[in-house]
């Protein structure tokens, strides 16, 4: 089906409200993207549409331009919905709830790592359980345990020696979202989560060292500790089985829920419950533990990066002054203060496929980031290279403090197998000094740089319009995937 | 004719199903599902578990099997190799149910392959209906 597009200026996009549509919908992209959105069969516009028809939906519905198609909403969607009259869907946070991205800094430069690249992914991937059925020997935990990791999250895995207390300052929430409750987990979702926490899994998901290679903010940059030439590792994963299971719980949940609110859904993956609903109660409490189990994910597997780091490089932490510049999520649906035509409001945000960037001088944004803005990492692909962003006033009278979060496909699986069939990939991204250690042959095939969008077009909209501003870009020195 | 393919899409895949009956259906795209986990032909049926599901209609009925295959495959460690499926009711609405037994065997890492993580199976645009000679399904995963 044809959506109506109305170009507003270089990098944004109305679709103007009709029919059941509540709002406006907007969409930030240049050109060439919305040319190849309208081609698309995906229909990701379509998405952006049903989504502007829920119940108390405040402000536009937003896409970013990383847009691609989604369950129900689409990846790269932004919603922000009224906490008395609006709703909140599962389908608007993702299966994996709090995926998200670590960045970690170090004192080391390339001169330093280059040399030991080879042993260093080789230890960070024996190390770090990556692949479909791995996990720590060493960490086995009691269902009781576990509970109490799904309501303290990160500051667990701290106060159980992984990491430091200064950590929590520089993630997301301090990595705890409040209101968190085991009870409204199913044992299926505890079962799927036990096994895997500290574990990597597979697809985009992803361990990477890589080296500072340009600058594009010089205060900002040395705000966030980053210098040219500098070693950094980001970290790329979220809540594993137990995400997907409590995503999965409450879509189910919410099928029923929508019938008995009388929601009419365009499509049965958009599913919700009003938030002041037990239904809408439940998800967002089952949801916390969710995505406190990926902090504390993200928190286990920066302590062994660095343990990997001391065995190869032989040299101590405080050589090495390896920590955390910020943490963020980019699947997640969180209550928040914002000012809507003038008025406080009190919002349920939903970001999937969208990241938080909170701008200079904002309570949340961490004391040490608050004269820059809060920072915002955008991951490309394996083969290229990623960006270190910061947040915005722009972002946060525009977008409800959001911008985008990577590169997005292009490619389907089955067409990057193709397009890999007879290469030798490895030798490839050796000859662009990037090494790669997989558990899978077939992730590495769907996983190549001609799968996604060039990251670069993306962040060129968000910068241009306003809504994150360029600090750093970042290429890979060697890969760790699943 | 029973039979599955698989379905490209951008960043996930799908499965297409047929059957001649409704119980061949649902065993075709479990076999659709493996065969996205994984290629291998070498599952030997050296274990087996019992299955039952319920669903408001087939087609949460089939996204609730095919979940609990999941969750097998995820928490047992379960390559299934055969499905046998004993009882099928779609006749009530707001009450379908399935009960059937999965026989297979645990991943071992050094006989066996795994491609492919699974996050979940969706109700993108899912189809379960009759067909001319049969049935026919088509339902997305979540990678």
């Amino acid at each position: 089906m044809d959506v109506k597009v109305q170009q507003i200026d270089s990098c944004r996009w109305r679709i103007p409200r009709e029919g059941a549509m509540r709002t406006d919908g907007l969409v930030f992209a240049d050109r060439k993207m919305m040319a190849a959105l309208q081609k698309e069969k995906s229909q990701a516009l379509e998405q952006v549409r049903n989504v502007a028809t829920l119940p108390g939906i405040v402000g536009p519905s937003i896409a970013m331009p990383d847009i691609h198609w989604g369950y129900g909403f689409p990846i790269g969607g932004v919603a922000a919905f009224d906490a008395k009259e609006g709703v909140v869907s599962p389908g608007g946070v993702g299966y994996d709830i709090n995926c998200g991205v670590r960045l970690l800094r170090t004192e080391l430069t390339v001169d330093e790592v280059r040399p030991r690249i080879e042993p260093l992914a080789d230890e960070l991937f024996r190390n770090i359980p990556s692949g479909i059925g791995s996990h720590r020997s060493d960490l086995k935990l009691s269902l009781a345990e576990e509970r109490k990791m799904l309501t303290q999250g990160a500051s667990w895995a701290v106060e159980h020696g992984y990491g430091r207390a200064e950590d929590l300052d520089h993630i997301e929430e301090k990595g705890t979202i409040k209101g968190a409750d085991p009870q409204s987990i199913s044992a299926r979702a505890l079962e799927r989560g036990r096994n895997q926490l500290g574990t990597l899994g597979s697809g985009n998901h992803f361990v990477e060292v890589d080296l500072v290679e340009e600058i594009g903010d010089e205060q900002a940059a040395s705000v966030l500790g980053l210098f040219p030439g500098q070693i950094t590792v980001t970290i790329h994963t979220g809540s594993r089985g137990l995400g997907y299971q409590v995503c999965d719980d409450h879509l189910r949940m919410m099928q029923h829920a929508a019938r008995k609110y009388g929601i009419k859904l365009p499509d049965r993956q958009l599913c919700c419950a009003p938030l002041t609903s037990t239904e809408g109660r439940q998800y967002l409490t089952a949801m916390a533990c969710a995505a406190n189990f990926a902090f504390t994910n993200r928190q286990l597997i920066s302590a062994w990066v660095q343990e990997s780091f001391e065995r190869v490089l032989g040299k101590g932490p405080a050589a090495m002054r390896i920590s955390t510049i910020y943490d963020v999520c980019h699947n997640i649906a969180k209550m928040e203060t914002h000012m809507f035509e003038g008025k406080k409001r009190r919002l349920c945000v939903h970001r999937k496929g969208a990241t938080r960037a909170f701008p200079p001088g904002h309570p949340d944004t961490p004391a040490l980031y608050r004269s820059v803005g809060q920072p915002v990492m955008i991951p490309g692909d394996m083969g290229r290279y990623s960006y270190v962003l910061v947040g915005t006033q722009g972002a946060f009278d525009e977008t409800f403090g959001s911008t985008c979060h990577g590169a997005g496909r292009v490619l389907s699986r089955h067409a990057a197998k193709k397009l890999a069939r007879g290469r030798n990939l490895e030798a490839e991204l050796a000859a662009h000094g990037i090494v790669i250690r997989a558990s899978s042959r077939a992730t590495v095939a769907e996983e190549i740089s001609e799968s996604y969008k060039d990251v670069l077009d993306v962040v060129s909209v968000v910068e241009q319009a306003g809504i994150g501003k360029i600090v750093a870009r970042l290429r890979p020195l060697a890969v760790i995937k699943g | 004719m029973n039979c599955f393919r698989l379905l490209e899409h951008t960043a996930d895949m799908g499965i297409a199903a047929e059957g001649e009956c409704l119980a061949a259906l649902y065993v075709q795209a479990a076999l659709g599902l493996r065969q996205i986990v994984t290629a291998c032909s070498y599952i030997e049926p050296r274990t087996e578990f019992p299955v039952e599901v319920q669903g408001e209609d087939r087609e949460e009925l089939m996204v609730n099997w095919l979940s609990e295959l999941l969750f097998l495959l995820e928490s047992r460690r379960l390559l299934p190799a055969a499905f046998e499926i004993d009882t099928l009711e779609i006749d009530t609405p707001g009450d379908c149910r399935l009960r059937a037994r999965v026989a297979g065997e645990e991943f071992d890492p050094d006989r066996h392959y795994l491609e492919r993580e699974i996050k979940a199976v969706t109700y993108h645009r899912i189809e379960v209906e009759p067909t001319a000679t049969g049935w026919r399904a088509q339902v997305y995963v979540d990678l």
